[in-house]
């Protein structure tokens, strides 16, 4: 069974602080800046919509399988990172990725990604939004089961009489 | 450069340049960053008497050395200029120091794009936006976008120039048309709102600032930063207080309010206002309308709200929104229970690009001149004002904003409204000629003694005294007696919680909570965690991320005299217009008419108390018994020069007297 933990990302609850992106760039190159993050809040600001693009590190990854260099490479985490050594900056792991999760490094001109902050116990990202609750560190068998529940939560009134509705939050529920 | 970025964008306008300047090492410790940038720039570069439509007032944007780092809560910009909206009881020609703080996330882009303040002087010959990236300055054309509204004006530029990460502070038709409380938002909907800071980017033309940028802000100590931040987020993260404010958003103050029974309805006449937390609560609030919740820069708590009315007239409309201040003073204010059309107002007051508290201010006054007898439908063109009409209040609002008919007048502000029309001024809830937020003066004293002395006009978060409230007081009981030390805090708890309505402490409280409040401004930081909140401290929860994320070894109290002395600088710009004591008071309303209803029925301030107080509070200031800053004062805080200034301005007093 796959133990390993991914990060999770849940929208409806994301509020555009971009927390996540400081707490990134602060742990992987001691700065504050949204362009040294390795994820990224897309806003759509107008709507009030915030959708957090982050490396998924796919079990089959295209990025690995495009990369003309090899540097695409899955560390004993999980992560898929690129090896800043091998890498050329031909960004076609960008290309390949459904989310154009890779980020272009400003500082070399590589590429990168989320590479699960190593040791830590819990990513700096998914630390920074405890509050929020947009962002999970999660084992995958828990990622399933998590949205599975969260969408049977919603369902859930229509097959309960009304009186028995609980007033409180329950799981994949919040006021936000 | 460390937690700065050292720099200040100068932009004249009028000879179309745009310029950069370097700042000191020792004018940064000297000022901190934010509204010290600011305070200092307008009181040097403006003169007593100036008119703050003339050209040469410099609006200015800045944000602190933590704004748009990893700090919590660090998304404030301060927008300063002479305010057009304030006055003195020497004439209403008499302006003073304006300044506004608001969220969202210019702060930030700010910094990105290299500047911690930008200072726009002259005027366009045209309307004009300004467009930085970077090192790449542009002042554009903008005469498309004029007279559009706040959405539309920011994804119009937004759209133009390609990026949708751009941040635009913009304001709307109000802004144009010179309405004296228009303001000035960024990110859709996070508003500057005080002290008619958009009327004045109005006057010089511009429409709007565009901002975006790729330096990164580098921290002189990142792990002594990070583990700083980690630990006060942390603090935050646990603060029941903070927990509330998130899922409830501001309106959670309703509540505790109307306990005490200080939310204003009807034009800050009452005190009381039966059924308010039913009806507004936040949790009612959020059931209803809670779209989806937004935050300002790196702030873990994210308070704002956005709104979706799903059902009945109004169903379909969305908007930024709505904070508490701004459902209190379009709504309870003008005696309202109507939540969703109240909600509505509050998203086209943000859309037109005005104050929601002014604007509030200028629907409730006019609706008690019309209860009191003062106005009649012939005053203002068959138009009729009632209490509780959102229908009507809309259809003004939109008058206010374009300057037509009776809006023309209503958008003067209160104050020069009951001048021009000569009825109404003993009913204007106002200090300095700004209007009070949604807090009655006559029950929480060291609101009220803040409201008076508040260096832009009644306004409740320049003192911010939030630890004279019972919640408050007892999350944070050692830091109650720190401040007030042995004697005054024995009698605080002594008399607690009827200490609330006694001024006894109240000087002692609000000049401590001046400056903890003002040390937020100055840092670029969110006033909300060490002002009221349990847990969370006070200005020293900031001080060591300062200090990390610099490298100055700026110790806790010269950040204090800091605050101090930029407090003074504001102070100065009133006193040098000849305003001191004399203004520093409330209305003769709040002195001989008590609350009408709730749990403090019949509390008035007393005239005696109120008196002392204002001394004391001078003395404690060391400034004179008319309130001017002493010379000696000036000295040690490094001020010596404002000297001369002050001397004219007591001839002035004098003269008054």
């Amino acid at each position: 069974m796959n133990k390993k933990k991914v990060i999770v990302i849940d929208p409806d609850k994301c509020v555009g602080c971009h927390s996540c992106e400081m707490a990134c760039s602060l742990k992987n190159f001691q700065k504050c800046s949204p362009l040294l993050s390795r994820i990224r809040i897309q806003e759509f600001r107008d709507v009030n919509t915030f959708i957090p693009i982050v490396c998924q590190a796919c079990e089959d990854a295209t990025c690995i399988k495009v990369c003309p260099m090899g540097a695409r490479i899955r560390l004993e985490s999980g992560a898929v990172v690129t090896n800043e050594s091998a890498c050329i900056g031909c960004r076609a792991c960008i290309y390949a990725c459904p989310f154009a999760a890779p980020v272009i490094n400003l500082e070399t001109g590589k590429t990168m990604t989320c590479d699960l902050c190593g040791n830590e116990a819990e990513p700096w990202c998914v630390k920074s939004c405890t509050m929020q609750g947009a962002l999970k560190f999660v084992s995958k068998e828990q990622v399933s089961k998590d949205l599975s529940r969260k969408f049977a939560w919603k369902l859930k009134e229509q097959f309960q009489p009304q009186q028995l509705t609980e007033e409180k939050d329950g799981p994949g529920f919040s006021w936000g | 450069m460390d937690g700065w970025m050292g720099k200040r964008l100068r932009v004249d306008l009028g000879e179309r340049k745009v310029w950069v300047e370097e700042l000191s090492p020792a004018y940064l410790k000297k000022w901190i960053g934010g509204r010290g940038f600011n305070s200092e720039v307008v009181y040097h570069e403006t003169e007593a008497g100036m008119d703050p439509f003339d050209p040469r007032n410099p609006l200015c944007f800045a944000t602190g050395p933590l704004g748009g780092t990893f700090a919590p809560l660090a998304g404030r910009t301060t927008i300063s200029a002479r305010s057009p909206m304030t006055c003195s009881s020497r004439g209403t020609e008499v302006h003073g120091h304006g300044d506004t703080n608001m969220g969202g996330h210019f702060a930030a882009a700010m910094k990105y794009a290299g500047f911690d303040q930008i200072v726009i002087k002259g005027k366009a010959s045209s309307p004009v936006y300004l467009w930085i990236d970077d090192d790449h300055f542009e002042i554009k054309d903008a005469r498309h976008l004029w007279g559009t509204k706040v959405k539309e004006g920011t994804k119009k530029i937004v759209e133009e120039l390609g990026d949708p990460d751009i941040k635009v502070s913009i304001i709307g038709p109000a802004g144009e048309n010179l309405v004296r409380f228009a303001c000035i938002l960024n990110s859709f909907g996070s508003a500057g709102g005080r002290t008619g800071m958009g009327a004045v980017m109005g006057s010089k033309n511009l429409k709007a600032i565009a901002i975006r940028g790729a330096n990164p802000i580098t921290i002189a100590e990142p792990k002594t930063f990070a583990e700083r931040a980690w630990a006060l987020r942390d603090i935050i993260h646990h603060a029941p207080s903070a927990i509330r404010r998130r899922d409830e958003g501001s309106m959670d103050l309703f509540d505790a309010g109307n306990a005490i029974g200080i939310n204003a309805h009807k034009n800050v006449s009452t005190g009381f206002m039966p059924r308010i937390e039913e009806v507004y609560g936040g949790y009612q609030w959020a059931k209803e309308f809670l779209f989806r919740r937004k935050a300002c820069w790196s702030c873990p708590v994210g308070c704002g709200r956005y709104t979706y009315i799903k059902e009945g007239k109004y169903a379909g409309f969305h908007c930024s929104g709505p904070e508490m201040e701004s459902v209190c003073n379009l709504g309870p204010r003008i005696d309202s229970y109507d939540v969703a059309s109240v909600n509505v107002m509050c998203g086209m007051v943000n859309e037109l690009g005005m104050d929601s508290i002014s604007a509030g201010a200028a629907l409730s006054w006019t609706m008690e001149c019309f209860e009191k007898g003062y106005l009649s439908e012939k005053d203002t063109g068959g138009i009729p004002f009632k209490w509780g009409d959102c229908e009507t209040s809309m259809q003004v609002l939109e008058m206010i904003a374009q300057r037509k008919g009776f809006g023309d007048i209503l958008a003067e502000g209160n104050i020069r409204a009951a001048e021009k029309l000569g009825v109404g001024m003993d009913i204007v809830p106002h200090c300095r000629g700004l209007e009070h937020i949604s807090v009655d003066p006559r029950i929480a004293m060291g609101f009220s003694l803040g409201y008076a002395m508040s260096t832009r006009g009644s306004d409740h978060l320049k003192n911010y005294s939030c630890m004279e409230f019972q919640g408050s007081a007892i999350s944070r009981q050692e830091l109650v007696n720190e401040v007030l030390g042995p004697e005054l805090s024995k009698e605080f708890w002594n008399d607690f919680p009827s200490e609330l309505y006694t001024l006894t402490t109240k000087p002692k409280l609000c000049t401590w909570s001046e400056r903890n409040k003002c040390v937020a401004d100055l840092v670029g930081c969110c006033c909300q965690a060490i002002g009221s909140w349990g847990g969370a401290g006070d200005y020293r929860s900031y001080t060591p991320l300062l200090r990390a994320a610099t490298g100055y070894d700026l110790s806790d109290e010269e950040v204090f005299i800091a605050a101090e002395r930029v407090i003074a600088i504001e102070r100065a710009h009133w006193n040098r217009e000849g305003s001191a004591r004399q203004d520093d008071t409330h209305i003769d309303r709040y002195f001989e008419e008590g609350v009408v209803d709730g749990p403090y029925k019949g509390l008035k301030i007393d005239r005696k108390e109120w008196d002392w107080a204002k001394s004391e509070y001078y003395k404690l200031h060391e400034w004179d018994e008319n309130g001017f800053i002493s010379d000696q004062k000036l000295m040690e805080l490094g001020l010596e020069a404002l000297i001369p200034d002050m001397e004219k301005g007591r001839q002035l007093f004098k003269q008054q007297d």
